[in-house]
């Protein structure tokens, strides 16, 4: 079905979008009523017009943006899901003329539905990481600015959400890179929202600039491509991707500088410790998952829609459009191997969770290898293989939001009473706080990979599915010997050399957590924190439920795959 | 109280809630022996870990308590399934690739997952072994302190133990694998000595990175198995299976006549990628170095059950999978395995003679013992592995004594140095006799479990290997000497009066306490019942070992 852009029927499809939209601009108003009078003029008469003035008491308070974003994307995930449901997954095209602007299908609405539950509970725990005071009695110069400061935060917050939709969607990449620029823009702010530490301006600023290069680098592709082929509709561009030339290939690789950052692989990494160490957990927690995943949808787009190999008649080696395989292999290599080892070093865990996320990273790209490397040589990989490693992809992509984030909101609970920069601010948790302490405990077991939690099952069928690749169906024929296979075998390897590498650094968690004593002035229990607590739980039940029961969300996530309709140009 | 007591009788309907069925159709695994122990002992730690520190000094006697009572539930079922008092198992009519008891849920259907559970006469000696250990170790650790935390921790992890040994399914296998390892890391950082943290993070890491390679080899192999899309238990997406039953059976089929199951090449690889996995669980030199360091600093509970069990998990499954699946790659890696075996047997006794820890000697000696398991499995005689199963059940019952003679001397000496104490016998007799006992048990002293699996590996060992036989012979008689001279120094001398250690300061060394009591004996009536009348489990093994030969080796004189 396609619907014309700004339509009726664009409105009714797009009603979770809109409510997003809806919310965002509350956000601006609510806040802001008060008790002005706008005067006719030349009467004496006065109509009351609310914006400004002595504002209301229930209106003004500055826990009103919370809320309301909170109630906002609580709403749309509600409507996405119910939407779903409802079977509403047909697959529906927004164009303006000839020209396909958006797409819903079980891809974009997975992604959303990602997106959206981070952005959620990072908006939830933020209510009590960044607490909103009221008006009475004196307030500190701190709690005065966080006052202020509420409404802008979750502004930013929602127009991270809008952006990384309007990613999702996208069906020509010039949308998708203004959705990219909507949630980064957004992203640079709130990575640097605690302008006035050190540490947050000059994360901000270093966020900011690094993104800003890669960005620039990246739109240069896109306008190289448009050159080439004088379209960014992906549609045309992987039906015309085999007539291009060498051009092409070189603004494929500028394009994949671009997302790489966003995926934060290395070498194009290095603003993201800094970045996470310097901003408030929650959005670290954001950056790590939600934003990682929106450069993932730019690079499966780009390599696996647009620029998925086919196999030719001399094996894939004839193909110079499937040198990118080879590139994204060795990055992926260099991406994992150093995310770990630099975790192996840092001692602030935010630092380590950054790292750590780098080292995933890595593993999703060796995945996306694998796809590429699908079709290799003569041998006729079945048709699903592509799929199942896409969804596995995805599925490492979605249990990611529960432990990573889970994680950083751990840290985030002990940032409200100051600071969570050092590895001795955990130690001793276990102790003060049993079950948040287990808690953390779980979601590092998780990010190692330890059955049988989430993160044990999204690395195992990311494994799987490139062993399935490199195998193919060599069984069928008998007599095969081990340099039958694909090179993509070793990628396997090297990931689960790797991931054995990173249960040091995630143990020493463990271990500081339950051995050590807790340092100065943090023997009291922990802060309360309702609502980040509450965040916590849901990570925490969606890690194991997850890995105990994850057939559902595989299931999703291979119809999500199947949308994506890779090599049927 | 009332919590407990409300709680034993959940459990108790948990366990037994299966048996409302109908009777041949129970599932008496998958509950009673897997789930039951795990879930009883989350609920605990769950229960436990939110009171404060003096309401949990309170709780920790009927938490104890309820977790005995709680652990002798399997037991009571596995020695039942023995009997067949519950329900009639043909323990020794089983053929090659048909378990007893077997239950089959489907899991996670997209890649052909399912909770596979089942048992033969390789798994159900060491089930039964996890079983007995459980309430055996609860008893001796009797006093540990922190009891409301230590005691679900040790029952929990029995229930890990005792699924790896029941799933019959790779993927189920695996989880269960890497679960043990949770319990165990909490157990030493929690409760160890003064190296904990490097000991804890030692044990975790060496398992986690060996047991990452064999997982890559078994999910190579799950490709390299065919398609079937129809069939029960295949993945809807892959399309295979990661169910062992029907891996055993197409590799068998293939391994037929000449052929060989997916050529020798990549045999040898997958072999050795799954051996690694193995022998470092084992643990075999060079990948021993791991057990020491984790044995010296767990606590005697978890050094009970570590070496008891979690040991064999490596042997289980060298015999479990790769043997069974590679018979070709096993014949080609014959003299490797021997030559490892011969390494670990020679300089496990060797670094023996140079400890003057205690407990760091036992933990040597079971290095050394281990490598008698893997000289059983090298001589591919059916004798040999019937020989290397009853070294595990064995070594099972003898090592947490050993384990257990430290633990004490530890608690009441607070020192593990062999010259440390003198003249024990005067101290503390009963002590004096546990540690002679299980000493003599452990160098293999006729009519002791021990013996008899050392007398078969002999018998096995001769027509194979010839006259390299001199060299377990000579070891023996080392493990004698390390033995001997470290009982003389402790139990006999320092004159009458002995020489009470000095990390006493002048107090009188005391006695054992009855709980250590209880426990040791039950441990040596077992290691002496075994040995007597070795027949009970041996028939068991005898069967496994021969329909195993029968399936696996079809080509005959090796």
């Amino acid at each position: 079905m396609s619907v014309e852009v700004f339509s009726n029927d664009f409105w009714v499809i797009f009603a979770p979008e809109l409510v997003l939209v809806v919310g965002l601009l509350s956000i601006f108003i609510v806040p802001n009523l008060g008790n002005t009078k706008f005067r006719i003029p030349l009467t004496k008469k006065e109509i009351p017009w609310f914006l400004g003035g002595r504002r209301f008491k229930s209106t003004g308070s500055p826990a009103i943006p919370g809320m309301l974003a909170t109630v906002t994307l609580f709403t749309a995930i509600g409507m996405m899901l119910i939407d779903i449901i409802d079977g509403g997954l047909k697959g529906t095209t927004v164009t303006s003329g000839d020209i396909q602007i958006l797409q819903i299908d079980a891809f974009s609405r997975f992604f959303e539905i990602l997106f959206l539950a981070t952005v959620l509970l990072a908006s939830m725990a933020s209510l009590d990481r960044i607490p909103a005071h009221t008006f009475d009695g004196k307030k500190t110069l701190e709690e005065m600015y966080d006052n202020r400061r509420q409404a802008d935060f979750y502004i930013l917050l929602l127009t991270t959400a809008i952006g990384m939709c309007i990613v999702a969607l996208s069906r020509d990449l010039f949308v998708l890179f203004v959705g990219l620029e909507l949630a980064s823009l957004a992203t640079y702010v709130l990575v640097g929202f605690h302008k006035e530490s050190l540490a947050g301006a000059e994360s901000g600023v270093k966020y900011f600039i690094v993104g800003s290069v890669a960005s620039g680098v990246g739109l240069y592709g896109l306008s190289l491509l448009y050159l080439e082929f004088g379209t960014l509709q992906l549609e045309l561009l992987s039906r015309d991707w085999s007539e291009g030339s060498i051009l092409g290939t070189i603004a494929l690789g500028l394009v994949l500088v671009g997302f790489g950052f966003k995926v934060s692989a290395a070498p194009f990494h290095f603003a993201a410790p800094d970045a996470y160490a310097g901003a408030n957990s929650a959005v670290a927690g954001v950056l790590a998952t939600a934003s990682k995943a929106m450069g993932m949808i730019g690079l499966i787009r780009i390599l696996l829609v647009i620029a998925l190999p086919d196999a030719q008649p001399g094996g894939m080696e004839d193909d110079v459009s499937a040198m990118w395989i080879y590139a994204l292999a060795t990055l992926s290599i260099v991406t994992m191997t150093w995310g770990n080892i630099a975790a192996l070093g840092s001692t602030n865990p935010k630092r380590m969770l950054a790292y750590s996320s780098v080292a995933h990273a890595g593993y999703m790209m060796a995945a996306l290898t694998a796809v590429g490397a699908w079709r290799w040589g003569e041998i006729d990989a079945p048709a699903d293989y592509g799929e199942a490693i896409v969804a596995a992809v995805l599925f490492h992509m979605f249990v990611l939001v529960a432990f990573k984030l889970g994680a950083f909101l751990v840290l985030g609970l002990l940032e409200i009473e100051g600071g969570a920069s050092r590895l001795s601010s955990l130690s001793g948790l276990a102790r003060r706080d049993p079950l948040i302490g287990t808690a953390m405990f779980i979601f590092m077991l998780a990010l190692a990979g330890v059955p049988p939690l989430a993160g044990f099952v999204s690395k195992f069928l990311v494994v799987a599915g490139i062993v399935s690749t490199s195998v193919g169906d060599l069984s069928a024929n008998g007599g095969i010997s081990f340099s039958d296979f694909h090179w993509v075998w070793w990628l396997a390897l090297a990931m689960f050399i790797n991931s054995a590498i990173s249960v040091f650094y995630y143990l020493r968690i463990g271990v500081v957590m339950f051995l050590d004593v807790p340092e100065e002035g943090r023997r009291k229990a922990l802060p309360y924190g309702p609502s980040i607590r509450m965040s916590i739980w849901i990570c925490l039940v969606a890690t194991v439920l997850l890995g105990l029961s994850g057939d559902t969300l595989i299931n999703m996530c291979y119809r999500a795959a199947e949308s994506l309709n890779l090599g049927q140009y | 109280m009332l919590v407990g007591g409300l709680l034993l009788v959940v459990a108790a309907l948990m366990a037994f809630f299966p048996s409302l069925g109908d009777e041949g159709d129970v599932d008496w695994i998958s509950i009673p022996l897997v789930g039951f122990p795990i879930i009883v002992s989350c609920i605990l730690l769950a229960f436990a870990s939110q009171e404060s520190r003096a309401r949990k000094e309170i709780l920790a006697a009927p938490i104890r308590l309820f977790t005995l009572a709680a652990s002798l539930i399997p037991l009571a079922i596995s020695t039942a399934l023995f009997f067949d008092w519950l329900i009639l198992v043909e323990w020794d009519t089983l053929s090659y690739n048909q378990y007893a008891l077997e239950k089959e849920y489907i899991w996670i259907e997209t890649i052909g997952v399912s909770w596979h559970v089942g048992m033969d006469g390789l798994s159900f000696p060491m089930v039964w072994l996890t079983t007995f250990l459980i309430p055996v170790t609860i008893i001796t650790t009797w006093d540990e302190k922190d009891g409301a935390t230590y005691h679900p921790l040790i029952m929990m992890m029995g229930g890990a133990l005792i699924g790896v040994f029941v799933s019959l399914d790779l993927f189920l296998f695996y989880v269960f694998w890497e679960l043990t390892l949770i319990p165990m890391f909490f157990l030493i950082l929690r409760w160890g000595g003064k190296d904990r943290r490097y000991a804890a993070q030692k044990f975790f890491i060496y398992t986690f990175c060996a047991s990452v390679i064999m997982l890559l080899g078994l999910i190579t192999l799950y490709f390299l198995m065919p398609e079937s899309s129809s069939s029960e238990g295949y993945g809807s997406v892959t399309k295979r299976t990661f169910d062992m039953t029907a891996i055993f059976s197409y590799a068998a089929e293939q391994n037929k006549g000449d052929g060989v199951f997916l050529g020798k090449n990549l045999q040898y690889i997958l072999f050795a990628m799954l051996m690694i996995g193995f022998l470092v669980k084992l643990p075999a030199v060079p990948f021993h170095t791991w057990l020491p360091d984790a044995h010296v600093q767990a606590p005697t509970g978890g050094s009970m059950l570590l070496a008891g069990v979690m040991l064999k998990m490596g042997a289980y499954g060298m015999l479990r999978l790769p043997i069974a699946i590679f018979p070709d790659a096993m014949i080609f890696y014959q003299d490797v395995i021997m030559a490892i075996g011969l390494i670990s047997l020679v300089w496990g006794a060797i670094v023996c003679l140079g400890q003057t820890n205690l407990k760091r000697m036992v933990a040597y000696s079971s290095v050394s013992h281990m490598g008698v398991i893997l000289l059983g499995i090298a001589s591919m005689q059916p004798l040999g592995y019937a020989a290397a199963l009853f070294m595990m059940f064995a070594h099972g019952i003898i090592s947490p004594m050993l384990f257990a003679v430290c633990g004490a001397f530890k608690h009441h000496y607070h020192s593990m140095e062999i010259g440390a104490m003198r003249g024990m016998a005067k101290w503390s007799p009963y002590l004096a006799v546990y540690m002679m006992f299980s000493w003599m048990a452990s160098l293999g002293l006729p009519l002791l479990a021990g013996f008899v699996a050392e007398l078969m590996l002999m018998i096995a060992y001769w027509p194979v290997y010839g006259w390299w036989i001199l060299l377990p012979g000579a070891v023996l008689a080392i493990t004698a000497a390390y033995y001997l001279w470290s009982m003389q120094r402790t139990i006999f001398e320092g004159g009458d009066e002995g020489q009470p250690p000095e990390s006493l300061h002048g107090e009188t060394p005391p006695d054992i306490t009855l709980s250590e009591n209880i426990g040791m004996i039950i441990l040596a009536i077992f290691t002496v019942l075994f040995g007597v009348f070795p027949f009970i489990a041996l028939g068991m093994m005898d069967d496994w070992t021969v329909a195993f030969f029968n399936g696996v080796f079809t080509r005959g004189g090796i």
